[in-house]
């Protein structure tokens, strides 16, 4: 087991390496300028080409790929007078557009994105696995209907919309909710909250549907296998043999995929953090695009890819953990 | 010239307004509407929280060198950032009048009007309650020549008035580089051009100025505590000496402004405060937020709107005569225009042609219809009081804005004979420079077809839109747009700019026009006209000049529309800005 984690954790360190050595390339290799962008409407072409040496544009993209890597161990100053500013490790980078070093604008957005994921993923796996389990004892009765009417509402609804209806419904038509304004959980707990309910909701509906299924299916395949009729033959109560037998054998792979979608959540939840006006690191990532901001953009889809790795890492050795054949020498 | 936010957006959604009322039949229309009684005074009680609604991500800057929004200039310098002159806070035609703010008045010039000076009041404070200073003053305004930190994007007006050498190398034109990368001597080459004498300031000026005190009341002549500066990050974090102070910014969160303890009403003879805090929300969507105004409830009452009504929504917010004391529907300040490239379409009579030729009611209901603004007649806009006259316009040009295509195929065979080659060059195809936009592809054809039943032909040519100034500066087409607004309340920011000799924003290459030495003559007089009188009668006479030369074709002078929250007082649009005086909003009840 010990070198099982090993092999994995560095896989995965070499995997990152490949992820931000690519994401470097392939945003360098986009038509946007990003010295341009530093540049205001009376900009002259000779200033351009200043900025561009400044700050270091102009070297090959090899050396602006180490130059970026080192200052993430040991930060980096930005411009080289007196004016030049200086971002502490681990940078990110530094935006010309937003005036700030881009590992604070990640650390600022980060809480946001973490607690619309986190809330949003308890949802969904209570309502999702609960609901599946559900229909599969139900086999065929009205709960299995109503729960598989759910899963397809759920799934055929796009987040915008669920969102957009949900803010129009208990928002601005009925008044029940007041408009969220996000503030963090230290500051204001109570507005933290109200903040994140109806978003919470917005994707646990929407998530939880493709799981009410997976948790159906998986249980009703797992209660056909031998060892479940055994335990019945043994005379195990019903409920005993539902929570130890048939839900741990039918929950292994829904563990891998909800480590997954957490991750993937987690490194921002683009449409449900626009509608809502939440300031996360979707909402980040998106004004970005719009503005070309490119060390923005870098920033964020490294640490995206950062959480997937790490979740496939984590996935893989719980699932070594629950599931020994997996551990292959 | 102002920077002018959100037109794509508007434009973008004009075409669901267009698809949603399929052409105004009955309904509201557009006119002069002044917001009633959210613009008086009427019930208003001092403090409570005002909240500004924006679907933008973050204001463009708080930094008072980089600032060159209309309203943004408005907004800072109402608040945050006071100024050696700024306009008298108040609705209609008298808000244009300069009147003195950190100075005892509005400035002592000399006879030839090449050095200005302005006193300082007792008593002006920052928001530590340290005092500011005349250096303060003369540091703020030496950030603006730094490229490498406030990069241009704020009114160059220090570079170009001040008396310092050029450097043709250097990055902005001028000897001096900036307060961070001076030496020694090139510091002491500004030092001589703005110094300080106890607390009077003295600006040098390269040319005769008639109107610098209008030029000092622009942010960019504001003061900055140097120990405060952090450069590039100053915009975060902006140092005040206003009735209120920037408590936090966070872009795509809000902007927090309360008030400065430190500043006292004694030093300050324009700024009437009356809430206690003003917040602004970013990104929030613009549909959500026209429907909260018009539900207006809660905090929505102590609501303004930074961006204006969704097209689609225009016709419910003017239709409903309930809203009368809530709404606003003017002049922006800004002309678009379409620019020649004179020295390559140097044929006057091809020039009416294509201005007889154009749809411009095609390109306006494009845009949006007669909200989004009236057929310009001069390159002043209406809000230009003074110096703002119709000119006569080309003869033969329909008043409806369509196409008059019989006197544009008149025009032409005029010019057949008259400059065969301009002409054969009209008819094989003029290159167009617009930036890359979906309103633009939509612009495009409207000129590719009008022009073309007249025998014109088009050349469309986008540019990317971030690159769009900077490209024309170097290459330019036949034909090129553009936007302009003053940057204060004379022509003198309009004329000389778009088509003078050095001007800031002239790309017609007009210098070698036979009809160009008559122009600047006389613009070069209006200048130095101290009669401010006189002056106003040379801007219009000017303006009809270059509408007879169609150096330049007149788009629209652009209007917008806004709702404000029903607890809203002297919530009127200030016409230098285009916007709200903020600092000076009050509610009711």
């Amino acid at each position: 087991m010990f070198f099982f984690v090993i092999r994995r954790t560095a896989f995965a360190v070499v995997l990152l390496l490949i992820i931000s050595a690519f994401t470097f390339w392939i945003f360098s290799a986009l038509p946007a300028d990003p010295a341009a962008l530093t540049c205001g409407k009376n900009c002259r072409p000779e200033v351009i080409e200043a900025n561009r040496i400044r700050l270091g544009y102009d070297k090959p993209l090899v050396d602006q790929y180490l130059g970026y890597m080192k200052g993430i161990f040991v930060g980096r100053d930005y411009g080289e007078d007196a004016s030049s500013i200086h971002c502490p490790a681990p940078s990110l980078g530094y935006s010309y557009d937003r005036h700030e070093c881009v590992t604070k604008l990640i650390a600022s957005t980060l809480p946001v994105t973490a607690s619309i994921a986190f809330g949003a993923f308890v949802l969904w796996m209570l309502i999702g696995v609960g609901l599946g389990t559900l229909a599969a004892l139900k086999r065929g009765k009205w709960q299995d209907r109503v729960a598989t009417a759910f899963s397809v509402i759920g799934v055929s609804f796009p987040t915008f919309f669920l969102g957009l209806l949900s803010i129009l419904v208990f928002i601005i038509w009925t008044g029940i909710l007041p408009f969220p304004r996000y503030e963090g959980i230290t500051e204001s707990p109570g507005n933290w909250f109200m903040a994140l309910l109806l978003p919470w909701f917005v994707l646990a509906i929407v998530s939880a549907a493709t799981y009410v299924r997976m948790t159906r299916n998986g249980m009703l395949e797992v209660m056909n296998e031998e060892f479940v009729r055994l335990g019945i033959a043994k005379g195990l109560t019903r409920r005993r043999l539902v929570v130890k037998y048939v839900m741990r054998a039918a929950l292994v792979p829904i563990v891998t995929i909800a480590g997954l979608d957490f991750a993937f959540l987690l490194g921002g939840a683009l449409v449900t953090e626009s509608i809502f006006n939440l300031p996360g690191i979707g909402k980040l990532t998106l004004a970005a695009v719009v503005n070309s901001d490119l060390p923005i953009l870098v920033a964020t889809t490294l640490v995206s890819a950062v959480f997937i790795v790490v979740a496939n890492a984590v996935v893989d050795i719980l699932y070594g953990y629950l599931d020994p054949r997996v551990r292959v020498k | 010239m102002r920077k002018l936010k959100r037109l794509s957006v508007v434009a973008l959604s004009s075409a669901l307004l267009l698809a949603a009322c399929g052409g105004g039949d009955g309904g509201a229309t557009s006119g002069e509407e002044s917001g009633g009684k959210s613009a008086s005074s009427d019930g208003i009680k001092d403090g409570g929280t005002l909240y500004v609604l924006t679907n933008a991500e973050g204001v463009s800057t708080l930094d008072p060198q980089r600032v060159y929004t209309g309203a943004e200039l408005g907004a800072w310098g109402s608040t945050f950032t006071r100024t050696l002159t700024t306009y008298k806070p108040v609705a209609g035609k008298d808000g244009t009048s300069l009147v003195a703010d950190m100075a005892t008045d509005t400035g002592t010039a000399s006879d030839d009007l090449k050095t200005w000076s302005f006193t300082l009041r007792d008593g002006i404070k920052w928001e530590d309650g340290s005092d500011v200073t005349c250096a303060d003053i003369a540091y703020g305004v030496s950030r603006t020549f730094a490229a490498e930190v406030t990069a241009g994007e704020g009114p160059m007006y220090a570079v170009s008035y001040l008396d310092i050498p050029d450097d043709e190398e250097a990055a902005f034109g001028s000897a001096y580089p900036g307060p961070w990368l001076a030496d020694a001597d090139q510091q002491a080459l500004f030092d001589q051009a703005v110094s300080c004498d106890g607390k009077t300031i003295t600006f040098k000026l390269k040319n005769p100025v008639a109107d610098f005190n209008y030029t000092v009341g622009l942010l960019a002549f504001a003061p900055v505590p140097k120990a405060q500066d952090t450069a590039d990050q100053y915009g975060l974090k902006p140092f005040s000496n206003g009735p209120f102070k920037v408590e936090s910014y966070e872009e795509g969160k809000e902007l927090v402004l309360v008030r400065n303890e430190n500043w006292s009403k004694d030093s300050d003879e324009v700024r009437e405060p009356h809430v206690d805090k003003i917040v602004w929300q970013f990104g929030l969507d613009e549909a959500v937020i026209d429907e909260r105004m018009l539900a207006d409830s809660g905090d929505d009452k102590n609501a303004i709107v930074y961006g204006g009504i969704l097209p689609e929504n225009l016709q419910t917010v003017f239709g409903d005569d309930t809203l009368k004391d809530r709404r606003t529907d003017g002049f922006d300040g800004f002309v678009s225009y379409t620019m020649f490239n004179v020295e390559s379409v140097s044929c006057i009579e091809v020039r009416q042609a294509i201005w007889l030729a154009l749809d411009r009611e095609a390109l306006r209901t494009a845009a949006g219809g007669p909200f989004t603004g009236e057929f310009a007649s001069s390159f002043v806009a209406p809000l230009l009081a003074a110096d703002y006259e119709p000119a006569n316009l080309v003869e033969g040009l329909n008043v409806d804005g369509t196409p008059n295509t019989e006197a544009a195929i008149a025009k032409m065979t005029e010019a057949a004979e008259k400059c065969p080659e301009v002409h054969a060059k009209a008819t094989e195809g003029l290159r167009f420079d617009h930036p890359d936009s979906e309103t633009w592809k939509k612009n495009i054809a409207i000129w590719i077809d009008s022009l073309g039943a007249a025998g014109i032909k088009i050349i469309d040519n986008p540019i990317e839109p971030s690159k769009y100034y900077a490209t024309i500066n170097g290459d330019r087409g036949d034909l090129m747009r553009a936007g302009w607004a003053a940057d204060w309340a004379n022509a003198s920011t309009v004329i000389p700019e778009l088509f003078g000799d050095g001007g800031g924003f002239n790309y017609h290459n007009n210098e070698n026009d036979p009809a160009f030495a008559a122009f600047q003559e006389k613009v070069d007089q209006a200048k130095a006209e101290t009669d401010r009188n006189k002056q106003s009668d040379l801007w219009k006479e000017l303006n009809q000049y270059v509408i007879d030369q169609v150096w330049s074709i007149p788009g629209s002078a652009t209007k917008s529309q806004n709702l404000v929250g029903s607890n809203i007082r002297l919530g009127y649009q200030w016409l230098p800005f285009g916007w709200y005086n903020l600092g000076g909003i009050g509610l009711a009840g």
